[in-house]
Formats: structure tokens, C-alpha cells, sequence
């Protein structure tokens, strides 16, 4: 285990966290603002992932599916939102796990419908299928560290759109008290709409950037649904800063742990079973991870209703 | 002097850069009316919410019966004794009056992990609710859905239910709440008819009850407690008329 | 008894079901179709999950989007005490496998209920959108954990050879099964209205009803949802025991986050709050699949939209709709 392995494997950790930010980033401020637990936001990942891939196999472009991704799943998030969530917003929260389940059922079959049950495979990007030395003798793949600063780049612009822009403040003031914010006269609706739309396209860019490194395939929104909400209640439901703190330490201790766990184990336990006991328990870690958290702040790290 | 039943001592409650509660002190002793008045805004509901443990205090403590309930949860607080009732009502709107003050004297007498027995058909929970419910003006409509009760009798329910668990001090904030003229009267008739039996710390608007009702008086600007006394001491006094009372006390 | 001309509706309904399901694997095996028994089984036993999460869903009021995680660890105690029974060895070198039933289906229900008691006692310091993600997490959580458990077979699951074995009786005949699987469900609809009729059960009802009241009343709330929240658990940890025995496997499917989401829907199409609804919810769930899967196999595109119109537009369910508004708990 040298220390090249480990910072491959930070590296990784990070990759993943920068993923799970994308995806937590909009989840966490449409719970926070409009108090609605949403399901389908992984179906708008995995129509963000198959746009992508569809237009960069028509075109053979990385970049054009891509940017193709972003509008198609903001488009997509936006319709769903003005059709069918709307009415959920003054529901309880049993309807809207039930209707947004009801959602994910829809979507996935209107995409093995349109695409076929097999997964679609995505290439990486010719400009970025090579590797880059960021440490004398270490190459990396060039691929992931452009996710990695993708990512950085979308937590710096998230920073600026929401502590100094006017809609920022808005996003802010309406996860700490959405009833003010509509009695200060607000279009509300038109806030959650786009709020909505926000979140709907970073799963999509997550999605088209998750393209070459996991298949492409129906279902494959659940997973790091779940990821996500792990994400936001280690976090605190409604905080941005929450979200990426979150998802950076679930990424590095997912991988991390998947990485190491056997291998430390080994040093007392036989091989067999300290790889079978490692990665029983590496696939819990970040759940054990939830519920230590939990158990000292019941509302995340950073809850932005205090 | 019998000691206070229960003292709020220097309580501060900040919601961002509002004072809500700004050092505030308040004792309320056995068998006494307390009325604990201020215009809207000064922190009333908050001190309210501190007393009953729904709100933990940023500093300040509360003492109840001799402990420091500071720290105690609502549940536990309601255990030792100290009931309230909401402003707004808060019913178990679904379930009959009986079943509603029932619930309160299961909750008083504990063995709650029963899981055999009907608890509707259990006379040691329904003769006490059906008790209750006449000490409040309610016998007869025991059977009725508490969702289905006119507005005054749920504010009357909203007191059996508080009155139920035989507490030792009652927070009522504002139980006159929406009621007419006449409700209002029978309201205060029951009140009065409570003196002395338990202590009531009473949050209302109404001054005329105050006045009728309370042996003391606290009045309440800006989070903290400008005056403190019997209601004449408070009607005569500087300060209060002009935060509060107007030219017309 | 009962006398026929002053049955209430919701009588009327009871006894009518109570006959079909008395009746079913007589008439299936007449007509020369022993499928509609295993379907029927089916039904009984997925029944029974909904109805134990209908206890805190729809009387405790707690949306617990992971039930379906001791639904599978009850499964998966079966085969795996199974599996041991059948090579001799022991599991985790302690416990000697078997397939006595009269030990193998408690040992589920007290594993499941454990289960439930932990994750309960984490998850219920919290609450509402917190709590659905975090049930569904820990339950996600127990699926990768069997996934990764090679030993017992992973994610292609465990094959148990047989059925367990019930003194007197032949679970293998599934006619014999079927009855079985009927009893303990109506044993557990009997103790379930007598638990919901209880002083415990007032509390659960009070809490979801009002929490902030009883929280005023004294009651320490948490103590009361953690209970039930791990009752329900075992009762769901027996329906596993049985959905292994009725398949003769156990996969990490059993427990999947999409399987809660079934239960949970069987449980709002039968009707919440009524622990007999979730159990014609349950019927009629499978019976649709049975169905729309023959037309199509894209039958789910027709029951997401579907759902979300129940959601919108049924809330009594289909036994509110069957058998009338009854008294509320």
C-alpha cells in the first residue's frame, strides 16, 4: 500500500464526492425551500447520462452531449415540476414519496422504452483519455480530474449565485423560511420552478459526466439516489455547504474504504476473511458513518434551519 | 412568602439579531393566577414556549418545583407537573372529546405499554375523562369528534385536557382565544373556580380578565419584564401605561 | 354469532373475503390450476408485510420508506439457518442451523425485530423528510451488506432445498402452505386490532394524530414509536420467513429499496390505518401484476403514473371504498 496507491485513491474519493455534490447541491435546496422530498431527482441523472450519450454518439462529440445534457434534464425537471409536483407541495410527505416513486417507475420504463433495456456505453473524451503526472510518477486519469474540477468550478459559481446574487438570497431566505419569502411578495412559484431547474440540470451534468465511468442504463439513478440522501442528512437538509462537505466525506470514505478495509483487515485476519469481512463492511461504512452523525447532530452538520 | 413554583431567571432567547427574550424574570407561585401580559411582539410566545421546554433558552434558567427543568424535555416538564394549552388550538381533532381528555389521563397514570385491554371501554381512563369534561362546562358531549365541537368548546377542551393530568402549575396561553363574550365569561368563571388549587400562569390579551382573574401581574416589553405585581400596583403604574396600557387603564 | 341480516358492511366484506380464502385452494385444485394457490399464497404473505408496516405507517403515522429490509433479513434467517442445517455446520460457528419451523420462524421475527430496534432507535431521532431518507438508506444499506455476502450466495441469492418443517404438517403441499400462511395472517390481524385498541395503542394513534399534544401530555413519545416501529419489524421479519419458504430462496432482492416502495403502495391502494385494507391492497397489487405483465411487459410505465393518481385522488383505499367508513382507531 504505498502512498501513490492512497493518493489514487483520495483522488477517486474526491471524484465521487464531486459527483455526489452536484446531485446533493440541488436536492438539498429543493427540500430545504419547497419541503418536498423528491424521489425522481435520480431519474433526471439517468436522463442526463442517456441525452448525453445519445448525442455523443450522433455527433461524436463529448463536449456537444454534454452541453446537450444540461437543457435536455433542466427542460425535463422543469416540465415534471409544472406537471406533476406542483400539487404536491402542500401534501404531506407519505403523497410525495409515493407520487415521486410513481415517477421513477415512469421514467424508467419510458427510457427502457425509447433506449432498450442494455446499457448504452459512453466514451471519454479524446482530449481527456490520456493521463496527467499531478505528482511526479503518479499518472491520473485526465478524465476524472476534469470531473474534479468541474466540480470545484460548480461549488465556486453555487457560492457566488447564492451569497451574492439577489436570487441567492432569495434561495437562501426561502430554506430557512419559505413562508416569509412568499409574503415579501415573491413568485414563489416561479422561484421553485427555477430552483428546480437549477438542481435538475447539475443532476444532469453529473449524469453526462458519470457517462464513460459507470454504464449508462436504466435503474442507474436509484443508486446514487440514495447516495445523495445520505449525502443530505449527514449535511443538514437546505445547506449547499452542507451538501459538499457531505459529499466529499461520503466519496472519500466510500472509496477509501472499499480501497483499504481489506487490506487492513488482513493484518488480523486471515486473507479470505478479511477481504469477505472487508467488503461486507466497506459496503456500510458510509451508513455507519449517517448514523454516527446523527447520533450527534440529529439534523446534519449544517441544518439551515437551525 | 411560600417559595415561587416556578422561576425564569434572566432568560435570553436570540432568533438571529431579534431579542426575543432579553433577561427575563418571572415567578410564578402555588395556588396563584399569574397574568403575564405585553403587546404584541414582546416575546410572549417565546417565553412561553422556554417555560414549557419546547425552547431551550441561549442562557437563564428555569426552575419548577424546586429543580432546575432547564434542560428537561417538554414531556418530562408536562410529567412533573406542569401542563399548558396552546393558543392554537390543539386537539387530537380525529377522536371524541372523551377519547381527547382520556388520552391526557392515560398520559398522567402511566402503564402505557399495555398492549391487551380496549383502553375505550377502560373505566379508570373514562370515569376521570368523563370528570373532567364536566368541570369544564363539556358533560354530554363527551361522544362528539373534537373536530365537530363549536370553537369555544374546543378552547374548553383544549383546558380539560391541560386540567386532566392534575398538574401542579397550568400554562394557558390565551385560552379565550377567538371565543364570543359569553364563552369568554363561563371561561373565566371555571378559571376562578381553579384559584388556589393549582398555579396558572396565564399569557392574555383580554385586560378585563386580567384584571378580574389575577393576583399578580407581569408585564412584558421587548423580552423582558418591566414591571411585576398586583394589578392594582400594575394599573397605577408609569411605565406600564406607556408601553402598554394607554390612557384608558 | 352473528346474525346475517344485521351485518354491517364492513362485516359483510370480512366474511366474504374470509370465505373466498377459505375456499380458494379447494376450487384452484378442482379447476386443475394449482398456480392460483401459489399466487394466492403470495397474497397472504405480502398481506402480512403490508399489514405490520400498515401499524406504523398508517396508524403510527411514521413513513418508513425501508420495511422491506426486515421483510428480507426474516427471509434470509431461514435460509441461512437453512442452508447450515443442511451441510451440519454452524452459523458463525454458534448457532446450529435447522429447518424446525417452530424455531427457525421466531428466530426471523426476533432477528428482524432486533434489526428494527437498532435502526428505529437511530432513525426515530428524527423526523420528517430526514426520517424517509434515512429508513430508506439503512434498508439500502442491508441490501449491499447480503450483496456482498458471498458465503450466502450473494446477489444470485440462496437456494433453500425444501421448505421448513412444521410438526404434523407438510409444508411442501401447497395447498397445506396456503393454510398455514392464512392462519398466522389472521392470528396477527386478530392481535393487531387488540394492539391498536390498547392503552399502546391510543399512544401510537395520539402520536400521529398530534405529536406536539401528547408531547405536552408527558408522554416521552420516542419510546412508544421505537416500540412499535420493532414490532412491526418481526411481524414483516415472519412475512420473509415465509415468502423464503414459499420460493424455496432468498436473494437481496427481498429487501431492495424498490420492494418498500411496493409494500408501501399495497399498503395505500388497500387503505392506511385499517391493518385489513393493506391486505386486500396486497391482493389486488399482485393480481395486477399478474395481469398487465402478461399484456406487456412494460406494465410499470401504466403503474407509476397510476400511483400518483391514487395518491392524488384515493386516499380511503380500496377497502374504505368496499367496506364504508368505519369507526376510526
Amino acid at each position: 500500500m504505498t502512498a501513490l496507491l492512497v493518493l489514487e485513491q483520495v483522488l477517486n474519493g474526491l471524484q465521487l464526492g464531486v459527483m455526489l455534490f452536484l446531485l446533493a447541491a440541488g436536492l438539498t435546496l429543493i427540500f430545504g425551500i419547497m419541503d418536498m422530498i423528491n424521489l425522481a431527482h435520480g431519474s433526471l441523472y439517468m436522463v442526463g447520462a442517456f441525452v448525453a450519450a445519445t448525442v455523443a454518439q450522433w455527433t461524436g462529440s463529448f463536449m456537444l452531449g454534454l452541453l446537450a445534457a444540461l437543457p435536455a434534464a433542466a427542460a425535463v425537471g422543469m416540465a415534471v415540476e409544472t406537471i406533476a409536483l406542483r400539487t404536491l407541495y402542500q401534501r404531506n410527505h407519505l403523497d410525495q414519496v409515493l407520487a415521486t416513486f410513481g415517477l421513477i417507475l415512469f421514467f424508467n420504463e419510458l427510457v427502457r422504452i425509447i433506449w432498450g433495456p442494455r446499457a448504452i456505453f459512453m466514451d471519454v473524451p479524446e482530449a481527456l483519455s490520456g493521463t496527467i503526472e499531478i505528482v511526479p510518477g503518479a499518472p491520473y486519469p485526465a478524465f476524472r480530474l476534469a470531473i474534479i474540477a468541474v466540480g470545484i468550478a460548480v461549488a465556486v459559481f453555487l457560492y457566488f449565485l447564492i451569497s451574492r446574487t439577489r436570487i441567492g438570497m432569495l434561495i437562501r431566505a426561502g430554506a430557512s423560511n419559505r413562508e416569509m419569502v412568499g409574503a415579501l411578495g415573491v413568485d414563489v412559484k416561479l422561484l421553485f420552478t427555477l430552483v428546480f431547474g437549477l438542481g435538475a440540470a447539475l443532476a444532469g451534468l453529473a449524469g453526462a459526466m458519470a457517462g464513460p465511468i459507470f454504464a449508462v442504463e436504466v435503474g442507474m439513478g436509484e443508486g446514487v439516489l440514495i447516495l445523495t440522501f445520505v449525502v443530505i442528512v449527514i449535511g443538514g437538509i437546505g445547506s449547499v455547504r452542507g451538501a459538499l462537505v457531505g459529499a466529499l466525506l461520503v466519496g472519500l470514505v466510500d472509496t477509501l474504504g472499499r480501497a483499504f478495509l481489506p487490506t487492513l483487515l488482513r493484518f488480523v485476519a486471515d486473507p479470505a476473511t478479511a477481504d469477505g469481512v472487508g467488503a461486507s463492511v466497506a459496503s456500510m461504512s458510509i451508513y455507519i458513518l449517517m448514523a454516527a452523525v446523527l447520533v450527534w447532530r440529529p439534523r446534519g452538520l449544517f441544518p439551515a434551519h437551525g | 412568602m411560600s417559595e415561587a413554583l416556578l422561576r425564569a431567571s434572566s432568560l435570553v432567547k436570540r432568533f438571529g439579531a431579534v431579542m426575543a427574550s432579553d433577561g427575563l424574570n418571572l415567578e410564578v407561585y402555588p395556588g396563584e393566577i399569574h397574568a403575564l401580559i405585553g403587546p404584541n411582539g414582546a416575546g410572549k410566545t417565546t417565553a412561553v414556549a422556554q417555560l414549557s421546554g419546547e425552547m431551550c433558552p441561549d442562557a437563564g434558567s428555569v426552575q419548577f418545583d424546586g429543580r432546575d427543568v432547564t434542560r428537561l424535555s417538554a414531556d418530562a416538564r408536562a410529567r412533573a407537573g406542569l401542563a399548558r394549552s396552546f393558543q392554537i388550538t390543539s386537539l387530537f381533532l380525529g377522536f371524541t372529546a372523551e377519547d381527547n381528555v382520556a388520552m391526557a389521563i392515560q398520559a398522567h397514570q402511566g402503564h402505557s405499554f399495555r398492549f391487551w385491554g380496549n383502553a375505550r371501554e377502560d373505566e379508570t381512563l373514562r370515569d376521570p375523562a368523563r370528570a373532567v369534561l364536566a368541570r369544564v362546562g363539556l358533560d354530554g358531549r363527551g361522544d362528539v369528534p373534537a373536530a365537530n365541537l363549536a370553537h369555544g368548546e374546543q378552547r374548553q377542551l383544549e383546558l380539560a385536557m391541560a386540567l386532566a393530568t392534575e398538574p401542579k402549575l397550568l400554562l394557558l396561553d390565551e385560552p379565550m382565544a377567538g371565543m364570543g363574550h359569553d364563552e369568554s365569561q363561563c371561561m373565566v368563571e371555571l378559571l376562578a373556580g381553579l384559584k388556589g388549587q393549582l398555579a396558572i400562569l396565564l399569557v392574555e390579551h383580554d385586560m378585563d380578565v386580567v384584571f378580574s382573574l389575577a393576583d399578580r401581574i407581569t408585564v412584558l416589553v421587548y423580552g423582558r419584564s418591566i414591571a411585576s405585581g398586583a394589578p392594582e400596583d400594575i394599573r397605577a403604574n408609569a411605565d406600564v401605561r406607556d408601553a402598554y396600557l394607554g390612557a384608558d387603564a | 354469532m352473528v346474525d346475517p341480516r344485521n351485518l354491517t358492511r364492513r362485516q359483510a366484506v370480512h366474511l366474504a373475503a374470509l370465505a373466498i380464502a377459505l375456499l380458494l385452494p379447494a376450487v384452484a385444485l378442482g379447476l386443475d390450476k394449482p398456480f392460483f394457490v401459489t399466487l394466492a399464497s403470495r397474497m397472504l404473505i405480502y398481506g402480512l408485510a403490508a399489514a405490520s408496516l400498515d401499524l406504523i405507517l398508517g396508524f403510527g403515522g411514521m413513513v418508513s420508506f425501508g420495511h422491506a429490509a426486515f421483510f428480507g433479513v426474516g427471509g434470509y434467517t431461514v435460509g441461512i439457518l437453512f442452508a447450515h442445517g443442511f451441510d451440519g455446520s454452524a452459523f458463525l460457528g454458534l448457532f446450529p442451523g435447522g429447518d424446525n419451523a417452530l424455531i427457525v420462524w421466531p428466530m426471523a421475527m426476533l432477528v428482524s425485530g432486533l434489526l428494527a430496534l437498532v435502526i428505529g432507535a437511530v432513525s426515530l431521532r428524527t423526523g420528517g423528510v430526514y426520517f424517509i431518507m434515512i429508513t430508506l438508506a439503512f434498508a439500502q444499506m442491508l441490501y449491499y451488506f447480503f450483496v456482498s455476502l458471498e458465503t450466502y450466495g450473494g446477489d444470485d441469492g440462496l437456494s433453500m432445498y425444501g421448505r421448513s418443517r412444521l410438526p404434523g404438517l407438510d409444508l411442501s403441499d401447497d395447498a397445506t402452505f396456503y393454510y398455514v400462511c392464512l392462519a398466522l395472517l389472521l392470528v396477527f390481524l386478530w392481535l393487531g386490532r387488540r394492539l391498536v385498541a390498547s392503552r399502546f395503542g391510543m399512544v401510537i394513534a395520539g402520536v400521529r394524530e398530534n405529536e406536539r399534544r401528547m408531547v405536552a401530555l408527558g408522554f416521552p413519545v420516542y419510546r412508544y414509536k421505537l416500540a412499535c416501529f420493532a414490532i412491526a419489524g418481526a411481524v414483516a421479519g415472519l412475512a420473509g420467513a415465509l415468502a423464503a419458504n414459499q420460493t424455496e430462496f432468498v436473494s437481496p432482492g427481498l429487501m431492495h429499496w424498490t420492494k418498500s416502495g411496493e409494500i408501501m403502495v399495497m399498503v395505500i391502494m388497500g387503505g392506511m390505518g385499517t391493518l385489513v385494507g393493506p391486505v386486500f391492497g396486497a391482493a389486488v397489487f399482485l393480481l395486477l401484476e399478474e395481469v398487465l405483465s402478461k399484456w406487456t411487459e412494460h406494465w410499470m410505465i401504466v403503474l407509476g403514473p397510476l400511483l400518483i393518481l391514487i395518491v392524488l385522488f384515493a386516499k380511503r383505499g380500496l377497502y374504505g371504498w368496499l367496506a364504508g367508513r368505519g369507526k376510526t382507531s
